[in-house]
């Protein structure tokens, strides 16, 4: 328990280190791993795989993956997210996708948050107020 | 008609605008009816989350990393790896007198094949308890019918009445009388047309017991004519851990519903134990970490923070009262295991029943001695407090005098009578199970125990003798009977009709 404990906060001090300025810098996570590979810390594994969470966790939330059926113009990701960045206060970078069960519309991830305007949504949501 | 395709188009138009905006998570691991969630960065302290297919939970864990939520229902569909939502909303059930005459499960659905409950609120099913400036001492009565409990440890309206006692010593039994007598009362009040008569409506929360068990009280109540004033809420021992958890905060929002809306309610958690080791139950499976007899540390404000939400609140808080009856199952008599001290400690008393009473036949077996009622005396009408005031001290001497019995003829004068009136006392308070006695039969046969009038009976026939009284009360003396319970209070002239009724009654009882 303790020591699992330990493992995370190691985890979160590189964490910290990765981060400059307030994003999860790509150079500074190479840092930490070229780091740890020279050092290698106790339980080398268990670290970083905890470290791998967090940083996948960052990358989420800075990450909005915009799912589409049919085209989507360039304009429009443009616009979501800098709609996003403002409203999480970081700058979100949007990754598109192409998804065509969502029959029509658009679904956008950022990390626990789904924004959903897809047909497939409203249907979903229309069947399960109807069973 | 073109009017109604617009409306249509519209509609669908404005679906396929609006972004729905919801905050997610993945199950990470699943079993024994207890979800780990990765995600749901937004979630509250026992806020409902949908679960696919419609399956609910309520996230109990908040954790840096990882949220742990108990499964309400049937989890089997669920897997690793599945979508789940933050419903920003704190489970609600629905309540109201739509409720009344039926069986609902613990989150309000109904459950015994009557169709759809009629019901426009829904109320939610954890609530802060009422403060200090909205509540109102209790100064009201709530006969249980039970004579033992009316005169020697009376409760009022508002109050928190713990039963206590081994298994099988009778406290569903008295809960479920209390019940009736309600009953009894509401069809005599309605009927008198009294404007000022306030009914009581009763829930009934039983957690964690057999299916069977429920199924014999709900004949019981439909028998006596009582369902119609009562709302049965059931977790059943084939419930999740989770729904037996939840159920006495279901019932205590149905009763609250009653409380704020200028009305009485009484409700009966049976019981709190098995309500506790659900908890345990669900908080070793979350591993929360435990303490005393495995018991999660929070496990005192589990049961401090459903007892207080009974209250008898102020005319600008609602103008009514939710009356507590928990029940809790002692093994071996030990009152001072965790729970039971934890629950005596925050109920306004409690009425213990014994094992080697209920073997000797003393049925009810309520133990005087360790019985009390903190608040009640308060609420006591006075007619009952002029009858049977002394009766608590006699029947205390009586126990610590029962040892000396066995010395028979060496005893003095004095130390006889006191044994004879006691155990005339003891026969008087005996009374099967689902008969409760209306207040005005239990004043009438108090006052002639008071006056002498068993004293040349013999202890064997004194069940007999105050069943004949009785019997002769309510068929031949009714009007006597009405105002003994209108006039609450028995003055020279009732203690005349008394007495004329008495000696009226004597020769017929050979
Ligand atoms: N006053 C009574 N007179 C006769 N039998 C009673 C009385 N009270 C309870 N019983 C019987 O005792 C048994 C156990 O009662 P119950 O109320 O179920 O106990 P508990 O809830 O404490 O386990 C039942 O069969 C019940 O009918
Ligand atoms: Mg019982």
């Amino acid at each position: 328990m303790t020591q699992n404990k330990q493992i995370k906060q190691f985890a979160k001090q590189l964490l910290k280190m990765s981060v400059e300025g307030g994003d999860l810098s790509a150079d500074r996570v190479d840092g930490v791993l070229k780091a740890l590979d020279k050092n290698p810390p106790r339980h080398h594994i268990a670290v970083l795989k905890a470290y791998l969470k967090l940083v996948e966790r960052e990358v989420a939330k800075s990450t909005a993956i915009i799912s589409h059926a049919g085209v989507i113009g360039a304009r429009s990701v443009e616009l979501i997210s800098k709609q996003l960045s403002a409203k999480y206060g970081r700058s979100i970078v949007p990754i598109t996708r192409e998804d065509p069960s969502l029959i029509a519309g658009l679904r956008v991830v950022v990390d626990c948050d789904v924004y959903d305007s897809s047909i497939s949504n409203v249907l979903s949501t229309l069947e399960s107020s109807l069973s | 008609m073109s009017s109604v395709i617009e409306q249509i188009e519209q509609q669908i138009a404005n679906l396929q605008t609006k972004a729905v905006a919801s905050n997610t998570g993945k199950i990470l691991k699943i079993g024994d009816g207890v979800a780990k969630i990765d995600g749901l960065s937004e979630v509250m302290y026992n806020e409902m989350i949908a679960f696919p297919g419609g399956t609910i939970g309520i996230a109990l864990n908040l954790e840096e990393d990882e949220v742990g939520a108990v499964v309400l229902g049937e989890s089997n569909h669920l897997k690793q790896g599945d979508e789940v939502k933050c419903t920003g909303t704190l489970l609600s059930v629905p309540v109201g007198n739509g409720l009344l005459g039926r069986v609902v499960d613990a989150l309000g659905q109904p459950v015994d094949g009557k169709g759809a409950i009629e019901s426009t609120e829904t109320y939610p099913v954890e609530r802060i308890a009422p403060g200090i400036i909205e509540r109102k001492s209790v100064d009201q009565p709530l006969m249980t019918g039970i004579q033992a409990i009316d005169s020697m440890i009376p409760i009022g309206r508002g109050q928190r009445e713990l039963i206590i006692g081994d298994r099988g010593t009778g406290k569903t039994t008295i809960a479920i009388d209390t019940i009736i007598n309600q009953a009894n009362i509401n069809k005599v009040g309605i009927a008198s047309g009294d404007p000022d008569f306030r009914p009581v409506y009763s829930i009934y929360v039983a957690i964690g017991q057999k299916n069977s068990n429920v199924a014999r009280t709900l004949g019981v109540l439909e028998e006596k004519g009582a369902l119609e004033y009562t709302i049965i809420v059931s977790a059943p021992a084939a419930d999740a851990a989770a729904n037996q958890y939840i159920a006495p905060y279901t019932g205590a929002a149905i009763g609250e519903w009653f409380m704020a809306n200028g009305m009485d309610a009484l409700i009966v958690y049976d019981d709190l134990s098995k309500h506790a080791a659900a908890y345990r139950q669900m908080s070793l499976i979350l591993k929360r970490p435990s303490g005393r007899e495995a018991y999660p540390g929070d496990v005192f404000y589990l049961h401090s923070r459903l007892l207080e939400r009974s209250a008898r609140v102020s005319k600008d808080h609602g103008n009514g009262s939710l009356t507590a009856l928990p029940i809790i199952e002692t093994l071996a008599g030990d009152l001072a295991a965790y729970i039971p001290t934890n629950v005596i400690s925050i109920t306004d008393g409690q009425i213990f029943l014994e094992t080697d009473l209920f073997n000797q036949g003393i049925r009810p077996a309520v133990s005087v001695g360790l019985s009390v009622s903190r608040v009640g005396s308060a609420a006591q009408q006075k007619a009952t407090k002029q009858v049977a005031g002394k009766i608590k001290l006699e029947l205390a001497q009586f126990r610590e005098l029962a040892a000396f019995a066995q010395f028979g003829s060496d005893l003095d004068a004095k130390t006889k009578a006191q044994l004879d009136r006691g155990a005339r006392i003891v026969e008087l308070f005996k009374q099967p199970a689902f008969n409760p006695i209306p207040i005005e039969q239990q004043v009438g046969v108090l006052w002639a125990m008071q006056n002498n009038v068993f004293d040349d009976i013999d202890v064997s026939k004194m069940v007999a003798a105050a069943n004949s009284l009785r019997d002769f009360l309510s068929s031949r003396k009714e009007a006597l009977l009405t105002s003994i319970r209108e006039k609450a209070k028995i003055d020279d002239d009732l203690t005349a009709q008394l007495k004329a009724a008495v000696e009226e009654w004597k020769p017929t009882f050979a």
